[in-house]
């Protein structure tokens, strides 16, 4: 008895000192990790909606999005930014997407995705998020559910879930602001 | 043994994967690109060599009895250290590796060389040991990944290295790629060992 409480002692011990070691390096690393995610989001943000100041509002759904206001003159919206969600074929896919003020797509960034390797992560490529741009509300489809969104051969799927994550927030932002 | 035979044996006659076969699962997995196993064979000899290094510092401090459970804790505390630093100053490797540094944990290499080397050797030795398995790691994530790049997408390090009309063979960057790949390698080494 008193041998295996001395074994689990010893373990608490390693324990004890392993996890001090790492809370000490996660009070250096997270503040630095945070900084560069916001730095990302704002520089991802500029590229969607050039020369507008941004404003955070949170929707009553409790999602938040970004309000683009031009900087020569901060009464004018130029439209609104926010990150759209949904599962894809493994995993959330992340998307930034910038609308104008009647919520036609100025541009769409994926920014966090994990999709197999060659077909569905074909999504980060230029050439497919291009084609977003100008589509507003009932093309944002993919071609085979009547959209205008061309799917990337083999991952349909991600496709859909791209188009439709973005269609749904585009919806939830309308909803919002509809309600003023 | 010597430093320098302890260090050379991990790249061919020990290699970690081919010879030894062990760690496929994240070889198999990370092996899309040449890149990805650069990044993944770096970070994990890294973890090797710190886990090495304390392993056998502690050698004579670890009741047997626990050894394992001490040894997971010593890899588990490198791996997040890896991921907490990796992520706040290589964020673009990051992006790419962060599935699979988690993994680095259950990767049997690292408590495959805790177990059987580490904890009967000194710390210069445990040192060698690391080096030359990490680097024979990561050289044969280099040689799966080359394959695997060049035959499903075409390029090599991110380069284009084939003509434009060369249409990728895209099974080679899916799971049953890794499978072939390792394979066909696997067999090759066997038939270049016996002939000698």
């Amino acid at each position: 008895m008193k041998y295996y409480l001395k074994l689990g002692f010893i373990l608490l011990v390693f324990c004890v000192v392993a996890s001090g070691i790492l809370a000490y390096l996660n009070t250096l690393t997270a503040p630095v990790i945070a900084a560069r995610k916001a730095k990302e989001a704002v520089e991802t943000r500029a590229a969607l909606i050039p020369e507008a100041e941004f404003a955070e509002r949170t929707a009553g759904t409790g999602e938040t999005y970004f309000v683009a206001r031009s900087v020569s003159d901060s009464t004018e919206v130029l439209g609104y930014t926010f990150v759209a969600a949904q599962n894809g074929y493994s995993g959330v896919v992340q998307t930034m997407v910038g609308v104008d003020r009647e919520f036609k797509v100025l541009g769409i960034k994926v920014i966090n995705q994990s999709e197999t390797p060659g077909l569905g992560a074909n999504c980060t490529q230029p050439s497919f998020m291009e084609q977003f741009k100008g589509l507003s509300l009932p093309d944002l489809k993919v071609d085979k559910d009547g959209g205008k969104v061309k799917s990337l051969s083999g991952a349909t799927i991600t496709s859909r879930t791209i188009a439709n994550s973005i269609a749904e927030s585009i919806k939830a932002v309308q909803a919002d602001l509809g309600g003023e | 043994m010597t430093f320098s035979k302890e260090l050379t044996k991990g790249f061919i006659k020990d290699n970690p994967i081919f010879i030894l076969v062990l760690g496929l699962c994240p070889t198999l997995a990370v092996t899309t690109s040449v890149v990805n196993g650069l990044g993944m064979g770096f970070a994990a000899t890294f973890v090797l060599l710190c886990s090495n290094i304390i392993v056998s510092m502690i050698k004579g401090i670890t009741p047997s009895k626990i050894r394992i459970p001490v040894y997971i804790v010593v890899i588990a505390s490198f791996v997040t250290i890896v991921d907490m630093v990796m992520g706040a100053y290589l964020p673009g490797l990051h992006k790419s590796l962060g599935l699979f540094i988690p993994l680095i944990v259950v990767n049997c290499i690292i408590l495959g060389r805790a177990e059987a080397f580490a904890s009967k050797n000194n710390v210069l030795m445990s040192i060698a040991d690391a080096i030359g398995m990490g680097l024979g790691f990561t050289l044969s994530l280099v040689v799966i990944a080359t394959v695997r790049e060049i035959l499903g997408a075409g390029t090599w390090l991110g380069f284009r290295v084939t003509p434009l009309t060369y249409d990728p063979m895209l099974i080679a960057i899916l799971a049953p790629g890794a499978f072939i790949t390792l394979g066909f390698l696997m067999a090759l080494i066997n038939m270049v060992k016996e002939k000698k």
